[in-house]
């Protein structure tokens, strides 16, 4: 553990050096735009608690991926899982009127729901034609998105609107913000603690867990590998579908085109970094949300375009992930030259 | 007649990108690679066909920007994934997510646009006109005309075919794959094959993406590979490697994008129509299953 934070460290360091050259070769002042990264991401009362609202869908889509790839099954359907979810607190914010107390409730469950819909048809056509999960999910990520482009263009449109996308939810959906943070930030931690009670904790975390690194282990073990591959695809689901929906209860309030941008993607990119770990997911959720958040501030600052962002995100996965593995070599060797003084003495 | 001269051409202008990266794709393939990281390699090909083709005023310098981008990539690969060891499917998505942010990076830093960016001194890669089959009347307006990278794409499958399962470099190639400890045994050394087999692979979705952007159109779109190496890996594994299956499977490919083409002014909605290759992939997914099944 402090090994896997050490290396995380150093290699965010490392890629954040790499980012300072590629700035410095472009012209722009290295310094002056991280402390305008920082400046707009963390050190200001706004700019935190929008980094921290931010980063709900970085950590939801993360902790998705991170307990599907921990777990065996590669779902990579978190972008498609996210937008249905979306849809479907959308769908019962816009047709259901009940009070907060029970539309609330009832709209996070329609997003877990639309989530869970969408990565149980990749498990189920696993199970029942044994078609890889992986290109799966990847294609039915462009059906989600082209599905609900096409719902928000005509059965839900709201004539009013230039663009595609659909009327408000009911104000009793509308997650508030509570002192600047939204209150989607809640229902983010409460998940992050659930996931880790239930991997580290739990009994089916384990199982899961053992069955990523050993199927046949835990079949030998005594586990239902099958019928936990279809939980693990309608968890992780669901965690993205509620990414989706609280994006809408606590942002625009209705779905609009271009939704789910880029969150998912970076949500798979952050359990990647994190190497599946439900503590690292939820820490690195809140770097990239800070990153993007800064992004914006940078922009205004220092001229760099807020796309570097992107750049140095994928550079800090592949310097992160790299240097995890020399580094765990490097850490081998001392080990062992340790034992070797150890027993020579 | 014209409407099926017109799908022809269609699933041609479809398939050809997928060809490609497929082809490139089966390179890995063989190798032994798990490489996921063609969609990326395509997408920095055409976004590179495009600054070269822009700045130099040449679609040949255009395409070679864009085997020199795809290269980079090959050559980042190389040295997390075979240098440094890290996993091939990680570093494929990290690759993968690092083309879309630099491309888009890079089209708001060098030509200050935000979404797409498409000019007037962009060079078109041309059509051309087959000399002797051109003027036989059908024949001719069905297999002529087309634009270059279309006719590589026929040659570098029918090359490919020839390379993996005629040569000694193809032999190694397999080798690699099959069993890396025996090729190394016999004193060449695997991960070189690796190396090479991205090198050919990143050739190959280099002349994708410049066929994407400087083929048809003349532009480079946020994203505009838009998971088609996705398709590609799908055609790969489908067909597990051979080059003239990964043929076929993309004229298939082809004909539903084209579709999608035909389509549109109907009255399906075009959101629905955009969907079928992705359907496809996934039908075809589901036919290899059940074919599988039946022989086990």
């Amino acid at each position: 553990m402090r090994k896997q934070a050490l290396s995380g460290i150093l290699g965010v360091l490392a890629a954040f050096a790499i980012g300072a050259f590629v700035l410095a070769l472009q012209g722009f002042n290295p310094v002056a735009t991280y402390g305008a990264l920082l400046q707009y991401s963390l050190f200001s009362g706004s700019g935190f608690t929008a980094t921290v609202t931010r980063a709900v869908p970085l950590v939801l889509t993360g902790l998705s991926a991170s307990i599907a790839f921990a777990s065996g099954p590669v779902n990579l359907g978190q972008p498609g899982q996210l937008v249905m979810g979306a849809l479907g607190a959308t769908l019962v914010g816009l047709f259901v009127h009940l009070p907060s107390a029970f539309l609330v409730p009832l709209c996070i469950l329609a997003s877990l729901l639309g989530g869970a819909l969408w990565s149980g048809l990749a498990a189920l056509l696993k199970r029942a034609f044994a078609m890889d999960e992986f290109i799966v999910t990847l294609m039915l990520n462009f059906i989600a998105d082209y599905f609900t482009l096409w719902v928000i263009t005509y059965p839900l449109f709201d004539p009013s609107a230039m663009s595609p996308m659909t009327r408000p939810i009911s104000t009793a959906a509308w997650l508030p913000d509570l002192g600047g943070v939204n209150t989607t930030v809640l229902f983010m931690v409460l998940a992050a603690v659930v996931c880790w009670l239930v991997m580290s904790r739990g009994r089916s975390g384990y199982e899961w867990r053992m069955t990523g690194q050993n199927s046949l282990f835990a079949r030998i073990g005594g586990c239902k590998v099958d019928r936990n591959y279809v939980r693990v695809m309608l968890v992780t689901g669901a965690l993205a579908g509620l990414a989706g929906g609280l994006m809408i209860m606590g942002g625009p309030h209705r779905f609009v085109k271009g939704l789910g941008a880029n969150y998912a993607w970076d949500g798979i990119m952050i359990a990647v970094v994190a190497s599946n770990g439900i503590s690292g997911t939820f820490f690195y959720g809140l770097l990239f949300s800070a990153l993007q958040q800064g992004a914006i501030g940078m922009e205004l600052v220092t001229a760099v375009p807020s796309e570097f962002i992107d750049v140095l995100q994928a550079v800090i996965v592949l310097v992160v992930v790299a240097g995890r593995v020399s580094l765990s070599i490097v850490f081998d060797r001392l080990a062992t030259r340790r034992k070797l003084k150890e027993s020579a003495g | 007649m014209n409407v099926l001269f017109g799908l022809v051409s269609a699933m041609l202008v479809g398939a050809t990108p997928i060809l490609l990266a497929a082809i490139g794709g089966t390179f890995t393939f063989y190798a032994g690679i798990f490489n996921i990281a063609m969609e990326g390699m395509m997408l920095v090909g055409a976004f590179c066909a495009v600054l070269g083709s822009f700045f130099l005023h040449s679609w040949v310098l255009g395409i070679l920007c864009a085997i020199g981008g795809a290269l980079i990539m090959a050559g980042i690969f190389v040295v997390f994934a075979v240098r440094l060891h890290t996993d091939e499917f990680l570093t494929g998505i990290a690759l993968n997510l690092f083309a879309v942010g630099l491309t888009t990076f890079l089209l708001r830093d060098i030509f200050h646009v935000k979404g797409a960016f498409t000019d007037a001194g962009i060079r078109a890669i041309p059509a051309v006109r087959l000399p002797l089959i051109d003027g036989i009347r059908v024949l001719g307006r069905l297999l002529s005309g087309y634009n270059l990278i279309i006719y590589v794409a026929v040659l570098v499958t029918a090359l490919s075919a020839f390379i993996i399962f005629r040569t000694r470099f193809g032999l190694r190639l397999r080798g690699a794959g099959y069993n890396a400890a025996c090729l190394n045994s016999s004193g060449v050394q695997a991960s070189t094959i690796r190396v090479w087999s991205l090198i050919v692979c990143a050739v190959c979705c280099g002349l994708a993406g410049a066929y994407l952007s400087l083929g048809s159109v003349r532009l480079f779109s946020e994203n505009m590979s838009a998971g088609r190496g996705w398709i590609s890996l799908a055609a790969v594994i489908l067909v597990s490697g051979n080059p003239w299956g990964i043929g076929v499977i993309s004229l298939l490919f082809g004909f539903f994008d084209g579709l999608t083409v035909f389509l549109q002014g109907g009255r399906i909605p075009t959101q629905f129509t955009a969907m079928i290759p992705y359907i496809a992939t996934l039908v075809s997914l589901y036919l290899y299953s059940v074919r599988k099944r039946r022989r086990a």
